[in-house]
């Protein structure tokens, strides 16, 4: 069973089907004219340069001394590979601190969002309860809302219950993504409602049946729910910007902000923690990106 | 065929499907769950909803409340009612970040479905490398956008930046991009586009599979050229995911803060300050003023709720036509 099976009728189920190379194709098998083709390679390969391009320079520079990133021009790998940056960074600033916390907010909100979105979704996908439309209906009014929109008003409420400048304001708040309620949802319907039957007729309490039978079956999703989390919780911005106004709290991006726009820390260090920033996150896309591109396929959501 | 035929009204069927909803359904609703199934899903769906309640809807409303009162510190209140607004309104500063909000998010969607729908028609062919161009084309997308937004500020810079090293190498002159307010405000989109566009190009490559081969086989049989199957079969067939592109990037691009604050930070002088970094700014930097930030926050969550729904209805409505 795969995420693709929600999409309806016009994807097959086969879970291997989206590892073959048709999957990503519609337009089938007419000869191409080799100019078009041509011309298709070149602004492919030209767009993956402009891509990777500014990621690739990030990491080369990071093992830059500062007099070499002064450089005009500059050359394009650095001398020697100098940690310097790296362990400078950790040592003359709180930056070991920033990770920390981000590393806390990522994992706890994480953990939260599995368990509370998991739990949720079942309760919308299983249970005919009064109320369960509306409620399935705030869901998806929610994913309208970003934080963006009405971040004044929450904070005030994040103030009013002493989060702010405590890393549960960072792990409690966003920990409730109508994004994974709905892909969790959307899933668990594929569950045969027998499978339940058969085991409230067995004795197993609703918990239980939970716990040890819709669990187990939703793994993909709660595989894809997990990915997007972590993903979202350490890239988060703004939020983190605003409840973490003690510097003891900042998370390594509201660090990076504040330190680079207040000329804190040279830019040599700034750059170093902005690989490490870059890192986890895309060492987890490139090693998992099918869980990735599925999830999004199967929701048209970030 | 004939089992198809007899497959399809199912429904009517009833008890040879056990379908256990619908069963309960013909036999009174509530008469036979025992006192654990009925409590049950109200337990599960609890944590989340309370988190829901709390930090986004009652939030939202809030934020219509919030607008009538003022504040210089974010703790004591007074009541002005549309006061905010008339103060908001008079404020050279809104003007100035809601035209440039207009202006980034009309260039930002134009540019995303076009590029998005350029790019996975090209990687939606039989083309060697499409997995690498595929997981090339997101990677940015997985990236803090505030270290996109410090990156290309670097590579940006007038002066030892990449972009004018090579520049001025080649004789080319070296502009200030991030000087110039019209400049700067091309890099942030540019910039908005290469974080965002990988992520528009996967949903429109799921819209493409969602075409039946079957319109291109009989167009081709009736001579028809690639040019003709993009713009009568694929671009029409294509127009639902178009939809989605359009309204999540303008969502989007109406949120765009965080890469923006790095790049930029808002200048040179307020030319790249969109909406969300003026509520910003107005609430929780010094002067405060509560007031106004609220009352654009409104502003802003109005504007994009109220454009949602006219991209949905006139969506709607066209295809009906």
């Amino acid at each position: 069973m795969s995420l693709t099976a929600l999409r309806g009728s016009r994807d097959t189920p086969d879970a291997r089907g989206t590892r073959g190379t048709r999957r990503w194709t519609s337009i089938g098998d007419g000869p191409t004219p080799t100019a078009g083709r041509v011309l298709a390679y070149a602004v492919l390969i030209g767009l993956s340069i402009v891509v990777l391009a500014p990621v690739v320079w990030a990491v080369l520079s990071s093992f830059k001394s500062q007099s070499e990133l002064a450089q005009v021009p500059p050359s394009p790998l650095p001398s020697s590979l100098r940690t310097e940056n790296y362990t400078g960074a950790l040592s003359s600033f709180d930056f070991a601190l920033y990770l920390k916390n981000s590393v806390i907010v990522t994992v706890g909100a994480t953990l939260l969002t599995v368990v509370i979105n998991t739990m949720c979704a079942y309760g919308l996908a299983k249970y005919n309860f009064r109320g369960r439309n509306l409620l399935f209906l705030v869901v998806l009014g929610t994913i309208m809302i970003p934080l963006q929109l009405i971040f004044i008003p929450v904070y005030q409420m994040a103030a009013q219950l002493g989060l702010v400048n405590s890393l549960w304001g960072l792990i409690i708040p966003p920990a409730a993504t109508p994004t994974g309620v709905f892909l969790l949802r959307q899933y668990m319907l594929t569950i045969p409602d027998e499978l339940i039957a058969a085991a409230r007729i067995d004795g197993a309490g609703e918990f239980r049946i939970f716990t040890r039978i819709v669990v187990p079956l939703s793994g993909a999703a709660i595989a894809v729910v997990t990915i997007f989390s972590v993903m979202w919780r350490w890239n988060d911005f703004l939020w983190p910007l605003i409840i973490s106004q003690d510097q003891s709290k900042y998370t390594l991006p509201v660090a990076l902000a504040q330190f680079n726009s207040q000329l804190v820390a040279p830019f040599n260090y700034i750059l170093a923690m902005s690989v490490v920033s870059m890192l986890p996150v895309v060492i987890i896309f490139l090693v998992l990106q099918r869980h990735i591109v599925r999830g999004i396929a199967s929701t048209g959501l970030k | 065929m004939t089992s198809t035929a007899r497959m399809a009204p199912r429904r009517t069927v009833g008890p040879a499907v056990p379908q256990s909803g619908h069963r309960k359904s013909v036999n009174r609703r509530r008469s036979v769950k025992p006192w654990n199934q009925r409590v049950a899903p109200y337990l599960f769906v609890l944590p989340n909803m309370l988190i829901f309640g709390l930090f986004v809807i009652y939030p939202a409303i809030n934020n219509f409340n919030i607008s009538m009162y003022d504040s210089g510190n974010g703790r004591d209140f007074t009541y002005v009612g549309g006061g905010n607004y008339q103060g908001m309104l008079s404020e050279a500063e809104f003007w100035s970040a809601a035209r440039h909000t207009v202006v980034f998010a009309v260039f930002f969607v134009t540019l995303t479905t076009v590029v998005s729908i350029g790019l996975a028609l090209l990687l939606n062919q039989r083309i060697k490398g499409r997995a690498f161009f595929r997981t090339v084309f997101f990677l940015p997308v997985v990236i803090s956008p505030v270290v996109v937004g410090l990156i290309w500020g670097w590579i940006f810079e007038r002066k030892n930046g990449l972009l004018n090293s090579l520049l001025g190498a080649a004789g080319l002159g070296q502009p200030g991009w991030l000087v110039n307010s019209t400049l700067a405000m091309a890099v942030v989109i540019f910039v908005g586009l290469w974080l965002h566009v990988g992520f528009y190009v996967l949903i429109v490559l799921a819209g493409l599979q969602g075409i039946d081969s079957t319109y291109y086989e009989a167009a081709r049989m009736d001579g028809a050229s690639g040019w003709q199957q993009l713009r009568l079969i694929t671009l029409p067939l294509l127009r639902p995911t178009t939809m989605v592109v359009v309204i999540l990037s303008l969502i989007n691009g109406f949120q765009a803060f965080d890469y923006i604050w790095t790049l930029t930070g808002g200048g040179p002088v307020g030319g790249t300050t969109l909406m969300v970094q003026y509520i910003y700014e107005h609430a929780f930097q010094s002067p405060v003023q509560y007031g106004s930030a609220a009352a654009a926050a409104v502003v802003l969550f109005c504007a994009v709720f109220a454009l949602t729904v006219i991209n949905y209805l006139y969506n709607q409505r066209k295809e009906s036509a």
